[in-house]
């Protein structure tokens, strides 16, 4: 059985006056399955006190915080050699080449000084920065310091890598790049990945699990493959034709749909049946499709509940219209 | 193969220990001191005074070099606890300028860059840290004051004999403890200065003022008030108290010898509190 990369268990953290986490607890990921794990939240709500907290910066009041199996209080230097750090702000040290950069953060990570500055050339070209690899870090654009965090995180090989909003100040493409590295992060190197963003969008494109934390509380945590397995489709369909049979047949194929008459329908497919099965139908039926819109929920309308914002998903919500109605 | 070609494969070979990570940060940071030419410069410059006072015990120690010169000469030319005590008060300044010149990259820039989570995402401790700039600091003031310190009590006692070290051995002890206290002060000074201020130029400016600023405070404390006690506020009069002490020559100041003591202890302590207080990973606002 393999153990949680992350174990919280009852963790309290103060910064100040101000309790900052309530005394949260969950296992997250699997050591040595390369999962990514996504943490969401408004601003405010704990994430980065808890990335904090899992470096061993901030000392829990109360419960304890593992990485990897180990504590992240009573055994910090344990656990940072085993993980790497993409601090959200910008951060480097001035006067500074990026490959001394990069050797200085390998050695002090433990890796030998040959092995150091050989590692501090490769990791500059997999992450793009080959050709500016002899330049001062302070001559660097944003996109190009941003790559330069990644590859400080990285250089000493951990077996866990902690992003504080990766794509920060990102251009388009460069922000898919630099999703891409993540991914292969996890999916070539074997290596586990938090990803802490705003950007819902960029969670849902590389992460395996997902937290959301409001007010120093988790209020979700979803295995996004099984959430998207999980999460209904719902249509919007317009046809032209005899549709008084359509309601049993989509019942046939176990679908809920309701007539709003005109030739309108709203329909909900559970995750077993794909869009495709329903043209087949409405085909076999000889209806004319004038319109059909279908739709997932998204993960942003997930959080978007999970933080009290909205009380039902547009899915949830057809779904309880239609069996209303 | 070509390191461009052959893409980034995960480091799984053996780790360092905890004292080769710990002076990964000296090894760099001293790297990076000797490239700046205003500090190669006044290490040069601060190597002067010991060579002239190596001429000086030279002198010292070859009377048919001065035969014609009357008695007078001759007592100038005694190695004592007063020759080491000029030399130390000489090298003093040195170490001070030196501190002031490199001691504000150690930090200050690291602040200002807000490199301190990635040191302290790895194996490293705050301690560690402050110990690290510490050892940069010490080391390289060592070179210009208790290294040149001590090659000139041996010369002095390589020339003078085993005689000479028995009766004065308390110099060289003198000489050795009174320039690593005020390394050590120094160094703190600088590194705590640099903490608070986060810009370099300032912070150069605050340890050239705390310890010559702070000499004529004290003096006009004394002098307006007519007491001594205000000699407590000058790092650089308790220091020099302390080394007339140590090198068994009369002592200026109306304050005893435990009392500059004390007075190091404290400020060394505040210094230690500023730098525990400014040096986080993360600056936590309540």
């Amino acid at each position: 059985m393999t153990s949680p990369v992350i174990e919280l268990d009852g963790l309290r953290v103060k910064l100040g006056r101000r309790e900052i986490l309530l005394g949260i607890s969950c296992r997250l990921g699997a050591s040595g399955a390369g999962k990514a794990i996504g943490l969401l939240g408004p601003n405010g709500a704990g994430k980065s006190t808890l990335i904090q907290t899992l470096l061993g910066f901030h000392k829990p009041v109360a419960g304890r915080a593992r990485v990897l199996g180990y504590d992240c209080h009573r055994q910090v230097r344990e656990v940072r050699a085993r993980v790497g750090y993409m601090p959200e702000t910008e951060s480097f040290i001035a006067n500074m080449t990026a490959v001394t950069f990069l050797r200085l953060m390998g050695e002090l990570s433990g890796l030998p000084q040959e092995t150091a500055l050989e590692k501090a050339h490769e990791v500059l070209f997999h992450v793009g920065l080959g050709e500016a690899r002899y330049r001062q870090l302070g001559t660097y654009s944003l996109g190009m310091k941003q790559m330069a965090k990644l590859a400080q995180a990285i250089v000493h090989g951990p077996e866990l890598v902690i992003f504080d909003e990766p794509t920060n100040g990102l251009d388009p493409a460069a922000r898919q790049r630099m999703l891409k590295l993540v991914r292969e992060m996890k999916d070539d190197h074997g290596m586990n990945v938090v990803v802490c963003s705003h950007l819902l969008l960029d969670v849902e494109q590389v992460c395996d699990e997902v937290i959301i934390m409001n007010n120093g509380l988790i209020v979700h945590q979803a295995d996004l493959e099984a959430e998207r397995r999980s999460n209904r489709c719902f249509v919007e369909l317009e046809v032209i034709g005899e549709d008084q049979g359509l309601g049993g047949a989509l019942a046939g194929i176990g679908a809920d749909g309701v007539s709003e008459g005109g030739g309108r329908w709203r329909i909900v497919l559970p995750p077993s049946i794909e869009i495709q099965s329903l043209w087949a139908l409405l085909g076999r039926q000889g209806l004319h499709v004038r319109k059909l819109t279908h739709r997932r929920d998204t993960l942003e309308e997930i959080f978007l509940k999970a933080v009290g914002h909205i009380q039902h998903t547009p899915g949830e919500a057809a779904a309880e219209k239609s069996l209303t109605v | 193969m070509a390191v461009y070609k052959r893409g980034y494969q995960r480091y799984q070979g053996p780790l360092t220990g905890y004292w080769a990570r710990f002076l990964v940060a000296p090894r760099f940071a001293w790297e990076r001191l000797f490239q700046q030419r205003q500090v190669v410069i006044l290490l040069v410059g601060a190597m002067i005074w010991p060579l002239f006072c190596a001429v000086f015990i030279y002198l010292a120690n070859h009377s048919e070099l001065w035969a014609g010169f009357g008695s007078g000469f001759k007592n100038f030319l005694e190695i004592n606890g007063k020759f080491f005590l000029v030399f130390m008060n000489a090298q003093a300044v040195f170490a001070v300028l030196l501190a002031a010149l490199a001691g504000p990259g150690l930090i200050a820039s690291d602040l200002a860059n807000n490199a301190l989570p990635l040191y302290f995402s790895r194996p490293m401790s705050r301690p560690d840290y402050v110990l690290a700039r510490l050892l940069v600091l010490v080391g390289m003031l060592s070179l210009v004051t208790w290294i040149p310190g001590a090659a000139l009590f041996f010369m002095q006692v390589g020339m003078a004999g085993w005689g000479w070290f028995s009766e004065n051995w308390r110099l060289g002890v003198g000489v050795v403890a009174g320039f690593l206290i005020w390394v050590l002060i120094v160094s703190l000074v600088a590194l705590a200065c640099s903490a608070y201020v986060r810009w370099r130029v300032v912070a150069g400016g605050l340890v050239l003022g705390f310890f010559f600023v702070l000499g004529g405070v004290a003096k006009m404390v004394n002098t307006v008030f007519r007491v001594e006690w205000g000699s407590v506020l000058s790092p650089t009069a308790a220091m020099y108290q302390i080394w007339c002490d140590m090198l068994e020559v009369e002592t200026p100041l109306g304050l005893n010898t435990a009392e500059c003591i004390g007075t190091l202890v404290v400020l060394g302590v505040l210094l230690v509190v500023v730098l525990e207080r400014k040096l986080r990973p993360v600056e936590v606002i309540t």
